[in-house]
């Protein structure tokens, strides 16, 4: 089943896109951040950019909600699944999804979710500065708390007066 | 190809009418952006017309691979006639308004007329509606964008907006994209001001679809490669183009104190690894679809500049409003990069006033009285930030400063226009043309006047391996890599006028091809190709990107100019390089007449006039133009 998924770094991404454009190539065949399974939200006036993915819950409500059965998984590998046939564009997962993962783009009518690449994401091969990872959720814990706790450990090397880093 | 040219979109403001136009046709000969602007400036533009009247189109063109994952690829263009100079204008801009403008349908949007009350566009993909923008009057851009979002009640849509510089006509007023990218030079911001046009709102939903997607695809990504793998892309991610401060001054082409020095001590201060250093960079920032990321977001902490936070500060900002103006505080820089930024104001322009204002007064031409009672002098950070403010809005000085240091040095006079540094009226980007001669002759010839946006020539620094390379590529002879040297710079402005002007109109960076450069002319055909399905070979692009400058050249020729509006300021032809007195350091008439020449027979271009021939005008594909030049009297005979 899933064991990684797509974790992403904010204090990394620039904002530049290459996510959305390769994603909605790979998966339309055309560039247009609309119909990209990962979006950045962008905060102009900050220079602040966020990526938004599936983060592939363990109870998924889109799926739950889907009156048709078209939003689900594939039973061998757990990766996201839209049987695009089934789907009726009723956006019900869109209203379910806590995140803001599941669309129904204006330019498709049907809904889309990332579905991983199938166990290659190449949203995360695109990205130029590390911001995303594709990586198991104790793997991207463990980084951040190390993170964190080093930013912790500088600033007490400071407080006692200890070189820095 | 309409998929990924997009249409042309027509908004008449006077009589808040719009239409749209299919074109292909201008795809095929002027490529886009840049090229396609270059032409409906030239029929739309009739000769005499007031750069602040109804007639001055503001013409926005985005690349014709924006929108794509093209590396770099984002960026748009804006042409009109410049009020500052009274010349062309073309004025680029990264940010992400560009790629927006694409997905609504759109590569050009041709702004014509003159609102009669304050007014913003609201594009809405194929909906386009004018609507009352009385309450933004005033408001500065980051204010503007955030009123326009919540207005319209949408966060992810893309803005240009001016501030309140350019409602007041300061004739360096920029446009800005997405808040913190400016189309800075020439007063673009204040022709937006004067058609009442606030700022333009856009939301697109749509697609972009080369002709041949997979082979698009692959070229893209292979150009991606060859940008990551130029010698300069880790520096520039990493460090911005603030970067490359210290190598400058190491060359002694820093322009500092007013272009009296070359060079800094301690220049690490104002260098984009002090501003990593120290904590005052917060995140680096990429434009649409750009993998170098070089764009920066700094903040103040502490200190008498506490509080500001801004989009930048770039290379040219930092020596600007920093070694320019004698001080090396970064802090002070931020801040007043800061206020250009949300006043809507170009950097290298504001600093150029503020240093001969500061060199004015050390000169006794301005004094206290002129300054609201206080005194100036060199490195005086909180009267740069101060001047920065009264300028955009016509306070006291700040009203002869925002008109540009040449006609601010008509109004004071004396012996003031020798230290007024600039070419055909705009502010000289902050580099010693002294020390580097292509970017002399480069400068200029520029259309616009005096600066190294129209065309960056990086390889004449002889700084990187793929610049030298370039250099022997083009002469024939690794010799002319020489620092200082002025032999065959003709030849090396040339390709990169025609590869800057490619460039600009697929909407790519320079950073991709003028400066680093990993996207080469034949890639550039390549990806052009695949994008419109119309094999065009490496010759052929460069040809229409010498199309592209040569109607450029027609314009300012029918606007009046000659060889002697070719010119470099006073300063720099005519004083020596303190920090490099060597006797090839300089600038001077008989250097630049030898390079003319060069440059002008190397062109097809009349040595007496500089004008175009009838030859050199077929030759390009420029008859017509040819035709309405020569019923101007304005054909060589």
């Amino acid at each position: 089943m899933i064991d990684r998924i797509v974790v992403s770094y904010p204090e990394l991404c620039t904002g530049c896109r290459q996510c959305e454009l390769t994603c909605s190539y790979v998966h339309e065949g055309v560039y247009s951040p609309g119909l990209s399974r990962i979006r950045l939200v962008r905060f102009e006036g900050e220079g602040l950019s966020v990526p938004v993915t599936c983060v592939y819950c363990r109870r998924p409500y889109c799926e739950e909600v889907c009156p048709t059965g078209a939003m689900t998984h594939d039973p061998q590998t757990g990766t996201a699944v839209v049987l695009e046939a089934r789907c009726i564009g009723c956006k019900e997962c869109v209203g379910a999804c806590p995140i803001g993962a599941a669309d129904v783009p204006a330019a498709k009518d049907t809904a889309i979710r990332c579905d991983l690449c199938g166990g290659d994401p190449a949203c995360v091969k695109a990205c130029p500065t590390g911001a995303l990872k594709f990586e198991s959720i104790s793997q991207a814990t463990r980084e951040k708390r190390r993170g964190r706790v080093k930013e912790f450990a500088l600033v007490m090397d400071a407080t006692l007066g200890r070189e820095e880093r | 190809m309409k998929q990924i040219a997009g249409d042309t979109l027509f908004i008449d403001l006077s009589k808040r009418i719009s239409w749209r136009e299919p074109n292909d046709d201008l795809v095929r000969q002027y490529l886009g952006a840049r090229g396609i602007n270059a032409r409906y400036l030239w029929e739309l533009y009739e000769p005499g017309a007031d750069a602040f009247g109804p007639d001055n189109p503001l013409i926005f063109g985005t690349g014709l691979l924006t929108g794509t994952v093209a590396p770099s690829s984002g960026r748009t263009t804006i042409t009109c006639l410049s009020p500052a100079t009274g010349w062309y204008l073309k004025t680029n801009a990264g940010g992400h308004f560009g790629g927006e403008m694409k997905y609504a349908g759109y590569g050009n949007i041709v702004v014509q007329g003159q609102a009669e009350e304050p007014t913003y566009v609201w594009i809405d993909d194929a909906r386009v509606k004018f609507r009352d923008a009385r309450h933004l009057w005033g408001k500065d851009v980051r204010e503007t964008d955030r009123a326009l979002k919540e207005e319209l009640g949408d966060e992810d849509i893309q803005t240009v907006a001016i501030g309140p510089a350019g409602e007041n006509r300061v004739m360096f007023a920029s446009v800005m994209f997405t808040v913190y990218n400016a189309a800075g030079r020439g007063g673009a911001g204040a022709v937006m001001g004067s058609k009442n046009l606030k700022a333009v709102a856009v939301r697109g939903t749509g697609a972009v679809k080369p002709v041949q997607p997979a082979r698009f695809h692959e070229l893209a990504l292979a150009a991606r490669r060859s940008v990551e793998a130029d010698s300069g892309f880790e520096g520039l991610g990493t460090y911005g183009t603030s970067g490359s401060l210290a190598a400058v001054n190491e060359v002694r082409a820093l322009a500092s104190y007013n272009f009296r020095r070359s060079h800094v001590d301690d220049v690490y201060r104002i260098t984009g690894q002090y501003l990593s250093d120290s904590g005052l960079l917060k995140r680096r920032v990429a434009c649409f679809s750009c993998p170098i990321g070089c764009h920066r977001h700094c903040a103040v902490g502490d200190g008498p500049f506490a509080g500001s936070s801004t989009g930048g500060p770039e290379f040219e900002t930092l020596v600007a409003l920093g070694s320019g103006c004698g001080t090396l505080d970064a802090r002070a820089v931020i801040m007043a990069n800061e206020i250009a930024n949300v006043m809507g104001m170009d950097t290298i322009s504001l600093g150029s006033v503020i240093q001969w204002a500061m060199e004015s007064y050390e000169k006794g031409l301005i004094t206290k009285e002129d300054l609201d009672g206080r005194e100036m002098h060199w490195g005086d950070g909180e009267m740069i930030v101060e001047l920065a403010r009264k300028i955009a809005f016509r306070e006291g000085f700040g009203d002869v400063l925002a008109d540009g240091v040449k006609r601010a040095a008509e109004r004071v006079g004396g012996d003031s226009y020798k230290w007024a540094v600039h070419g055909k009226g705009l502010e000289q980007s902050r580099v010693d043309t002294r020390s580097a001669k292509a970017y002399a002759l480069a400068f200029a010839v520029n259309p616009r006047g005096a600066d190294h946006l129209h065309t960056e020539t990086f390889a004449d620094f002889g700084m990187s391996p793929e610049g030298r390379a370039l250099i022997e590529k083009i002469t024939g002879d690794p010799k002319y890599t020489a620092a200082y040297c002025s032999e065959k710079r003709a030849e090396i402005v040339r390709w990169h006028e025609d590869c800057y002007a490619v460039t600009d109109a697929l909407g790519y960076c320079a950073f991709t091809s003028t400066a680093l450069y990993g996207v080469t002319p034949a890639m550039m055909a390549d990806i052009y190709s695949a994008a419109i399905g119309i094999e065009t070979t490496e010759d052929e692009i460069m040809h229409l990107g010498r199309r592209i400058v040569t109607l450029e050249k027609c314009f300012n020729v029918r606007q009046g100019a000659t060889r002697a509006d070719d010119h470099l300021p006073w300063r720099l032809m005519n004083e020596i390089n303190p920090d490099r007195p060597e006797p090839d350091a300089i600038n001077s008439q008989a250097e630049l007449d030898v390079m003319l020449d060069d440059y002008y027979d190397l062109h097809g271009w009349d040595r007496a006039t500089s004008w175009p021939t009838r030859a050199t005008l077929e030759a390009v594909g420029l008859v017509d133009v040819g035709g309405e030049l020569e019923r101007r009297g304005k054909l060589p005979g």
